[in-house]
């Protein structure tokens, strides 16, 4: 018991870049970060915010983009894209960022509610910001930023 | 002790002898004298209760216990087989298949039995109120048999050590309160002067209060017979007590029996001079323990449907690799290389055959579940039907089998609901009063056909054409304008139902159009062929199996598509001077008649595709019900068996797309089914 006192508990996060602005997710939701060196194949009439999808060792994945899917305006994607697959629920999604960053340990006293509207992204994408030093990491609600719905109608609907 | 990790193996056994049950019941309803189908019904009862009680499942436990109370009088001809008891039998089938539902889903104790239990007992009790001899001596018989050759080796030791083997048969009385109680005091004062070998039911059974009023004990003692029947009626509520003093030499008969009988179980029915001595001794003694009597059983292994599903995935990848392989042979162009290669290719396909065969499933699975439902739902309509199945060996993919069965379900249903004719109506058109219904299943290619034909009224186009009409599905114009055919096929339409009364047998609310999604989703096709007065055959085109498909590569712009052969009508190669504009729809003939042309490029907005400069247009034709439609493509590539695979749930249900598959160079390439778009 007293080592808990002792040790603040932590939590760890997969911290990757979405234009100069960083981003984190749980790590314990993240299966593994690929280079995109294969042709994704278009799918018609998905999200708009769906790349396609592309052959994991035999499972199809389908590809998000993430800027695509917060609205932000970007210069397109450069040499140091990868993409991040993730577990959500049984499913997992590959979601295409500007660049892995570091895999970051993080008292869990430095993550906070995030405000409404945190670096161009709808707060209902997620999970709170992390303040450590000088650097702000958003954390993702990966539920919500990868469900297909979109956050406009959600968090009216939720609300109402 | 948790029995949780042998829940799937219980279901399954459960499962076997619900349908051995079902199965057997129908055959005895036809065959009553039958006493080979009695023995099987028994069995199968006898197995589950035992099943049952051990998995602690006591209300199927108890179900079972009465059946086979009631199946037992049958057997020893108590109890005469009529109607009643055959439907009470059925019913309480009905009961034990919604409790291994129940079980399943958790919520066995919601389900109530004693209706049930206490219509079986009514039977069951009768003829025991007048225990005649002959009773209580079969049953004696029965505790006879029941010894183990252990407990047989201990009584001839006792037997040897001066004991005497006494059979008691104990009533209680009627108003006996603690029934339980006054079997385990009999037992302890027995206990007392003897050792207790068996009794019928067992100790456990008889402290539970699982019996009626009579019980049995097989006892040795040193005592005489009088003393033991004495210390019997001491005890209170005692009835009536018969004894019988068992000699020797019929034991040791059993003992000697018993080895052959054993032995019979697992070699096949080689008669042996010990089972030829065994008949002289006991002509009429049938061994009751025999269970294998179906020809050639092969041992099988259950394997869980998952683990199947992973090895198919393995092959896919395996087949994906081979051709990636194959690809880099071409290449490298050596000739040790390339026999390698081909070799290893022959094997991939076999394994792959081999693992496509476990999965494959007999469609008797399926059709066995319908000689009952035709019976019900013939008695509940008061028609004559005959339901004649054939091509039960024909397999299909286990999860086609899974899901066929609620389509056709339905599809029987409205056979003998509205296709059949009533007895008299038969007669008078001039037909056999017996109407039938006849499944047929047959493998043709990569597809079995299904076909569900009755001989009854057929379906009138006119009165559907006018219903659709009145239900406002369609104008009066339009209808005119329809073949007959069409008009048929407009039952299929959401919502409607021709019944012209509600009969609890259709008209459920699962309409034809619910069959045809269902097949749909399946990958198949269903079609009808009426004649007025002669009847209706449904047809039932099923693919083989879900996870590998044939399909048709083809391409527009950069990328690549499959469309599975099963949905592609036909492919056309048309000239740009043959499409024509018709209300701003481009529009070809093909054989007289008009066809819509649809360029698929603009349905899935695909980029750079060649086809609007082509003046020969490479054309799939889909075919949508009587509906013909043309998807115009830039080129048909090739045909290919693709594994198919799920997008997953994120991008679950996207009209046009039926899943994916991964080509040989490692692509993803997406299977359209553009059936509802044409």
């Amino acid at each position: 018991m007293k080592k808990e006192e002792v040790r603040e508990e932590t939590t760890q996060l997969v911290v990757f870049k979405l234009g100069e602005e960083e981003f984190g997710v749980n790590i314990l939701q993240v299966r593994e970060i690929e280079k995109l060196d294969q042709g994704l194949t278009r799918v018609p009439k998905a999200p708009h915010f769906v790349e396609g999808v592309i052959n994991l060792r035999g499972e199809i994945i389908p590809i998000v983009d993430l800027r695509k899917r917060f609205g932000l305006t970007l210069p397109p994607l450069g040499l140091d894209s990868r993409v991040i697959i993730v577990e959500v629920g049984e499913e997992a999604v590959g979601m295409l960022v500007d660049a892995v960053v570091e895999v970051l340990r993080v008292p869990l006293s430095a993550i906070e509610a995030a405000p409404s509207i945190t670096k161009g992204v709808n707060s209902y994408y997620l999970a709170g910001v992390a303040k450590i030093e000088e650097r702000l990491i958003v954390l993702l609600n990966l539920e919500r930023a990868l469900s297909p719905e979109e956050a406009e109608e959600l968090s009216k609907a939720e609300l109402g | 002790m948790d029995t949780s990790q042998y829940l799937n193996v219980f279901m399954d056994e459960c499962q076997e002898h619900l349908q051995i049950l079902n199965q057997s019941l129908l055959d005895l309803e036809k065959d009553p004298e039958n006493i080979d189908i009695l023995h099987a019904i028994f069995r199968s009862a006898h197995t589950l209760k035992g099943a049952s009680a051990t998995m602690g499942f006591n209300k199927m436990a108890n179900v079972t216990h009465a059946m086979e109370d009631v199946l037992g009088l049958l057997r020893k001809q108590e109890l005469q087989i009529n109607p009643e008891i055959i439907n009470l039998l059925f019913d309480a089938l009905d009961l034990l298949e919604a409790l291994a539902k129940g079980i399943t889903e958790g919520r066995e104790e919601d389900i109530e039995v004693a209706g049930i239990l206490q219509r079986l007992k009514k039977y069951s009790q009768q003829p025991e109120e007048k225990t005649t001899p002959a009773d209580s001596n079969d049953r004696r018989k029965k505790l006879q048999l029941r010894y183990t050759a252990e407990e047989k080796e201990n009584i001839s030791k006792l037997l040897e050590s001066g004991s005497f083997l006494y059979h008691l048969d104990i009533q209680l009385k009627k108003d006996c309160l603690l029934k339980g109680a006054r079997a385990f005091m009999i037992l302890r004062e027995l206990e007392s002067v003897g050792t207790i070998m068996r009794t019928i039911p067992t100790a456990k059974e008889l402290e539970d209060e699982q019996f009626d009023l009579e019980f049995i004990i097989g006892l040795c003692s040193k005592e005489p017979i009088e003393k033991i029947v004495k210390l019997i009626k001491r005890v209170t509520d005692v009835k009536e007590v018969k004894s019988e003093s068992v000699k020797a030499e019929e034991i040791l008969i059993e003992r000697r029996e018993s080895k052959p009988q054993e032995v019979q179980t697992t070699v096949a029915k080689t008669e042996t001079a010990g089972s030829a001595a065994q008949k002289k001794d006991e002509p009429a003694q049938k061994p009751s323990s025999p269970v294998h009597t179906g020809p050639n059983i092969y041992p099988t292994v259950r394997v869980d449907i998952r683990k199947l599903d992973t090895l198919m995935n393995l092959i896919a990848e395996l087949v994906i690799n081979r051709s990636q392989i194959e690809q880099l042979s071409s290449e490298i162009k050596d000739q040790r290389l390339e026999e390698t290669v081909e070799h290893l290719s022959r094997l991939t396909i076999d394994l792959r055959d081999q693992v496509l065969k476990t999965r494959m499933v007999s469609i008797d699975q399926v059709f066995s579940r319908f000689p009952r439902l035709v019976r019900d739902l013939a008695k509940g309509t008061q028609k004559e039907v005959e339901l004649q199945l054939s091509g039960v060996d024909t397999e299909l993919d286990r999860t086609v089998i899974d899901e066929i069965g609620d389509p056709l379900v339905h599809i029987i249903r409205n056979c003998v609901d509205h296709g059949i004719e009533k007895p008299e109506e038969r007669e008078a058109a001039g037909k056999p009063r017996t109407g039938v219904v006849a499944l047929d299943a047959y493998q043709t290619g990569n597809s079995v056909i299904i076909t569900v034909t009755d001989d009854g009224r057929g379906m009138d186009p006119e009165k559907i054409g006018a219903a659709a009409v009145e239900k406002g599905f369609i104008t009066k114009d339009a209808l005119d304008d329809l073949s007959d055919q069409e008009k048929i096929n407009l039952i299929f339409l959401p919502g409607f139902s021709t019944a012209k009364e509600v009969s609890d047998v259709s008209g459920r609310g699962v309409g034809m159009d619910a069959v045809k999604n269902k097949i749909s989703a399946l990958g198949g096709v269903v079609s009808i062929n009426s004649v007025p007065g002669e009847g209706t055959k449904f047809t039932i085109q099923l693919p083989l199996t879900l996870a590998i498909i044939q399909t048709l590569m083809i391409q527009l712009g950069e990328e690549v598509y499959a469309i599975p052969t099963s949905f592609v009508d036909q492919t056309i190669s048309v000239n740009r001077k043959d499409i024509k504009i018709l209300r701003h729809q481009e529009v070809t003939l093909l054989r007289g008649e008009v066809i819509p042309l649809l360029r698929l490029q603009d349905y899935l907005g695909i980029q750079g595709a060649r086809n609007s400069d082509l003046d020969e247009l490479d054309v799939v034709v889909f075919k949508s019900g009587e509906k013909r439609v043309g998807c115009v493509v830039d080129s048909l590539l090739r045909q290919q068996d693709v594994v198919i695979k799920s997008l997953g749930g994120f991008l679950g249900n996207i009209p046009g797309i039926a899943g994916a598959t991964i080509l040989g160079d490692g692509r993803v390439a997406l299977i359209l089914d553009l059936r509802d778009v044409a």
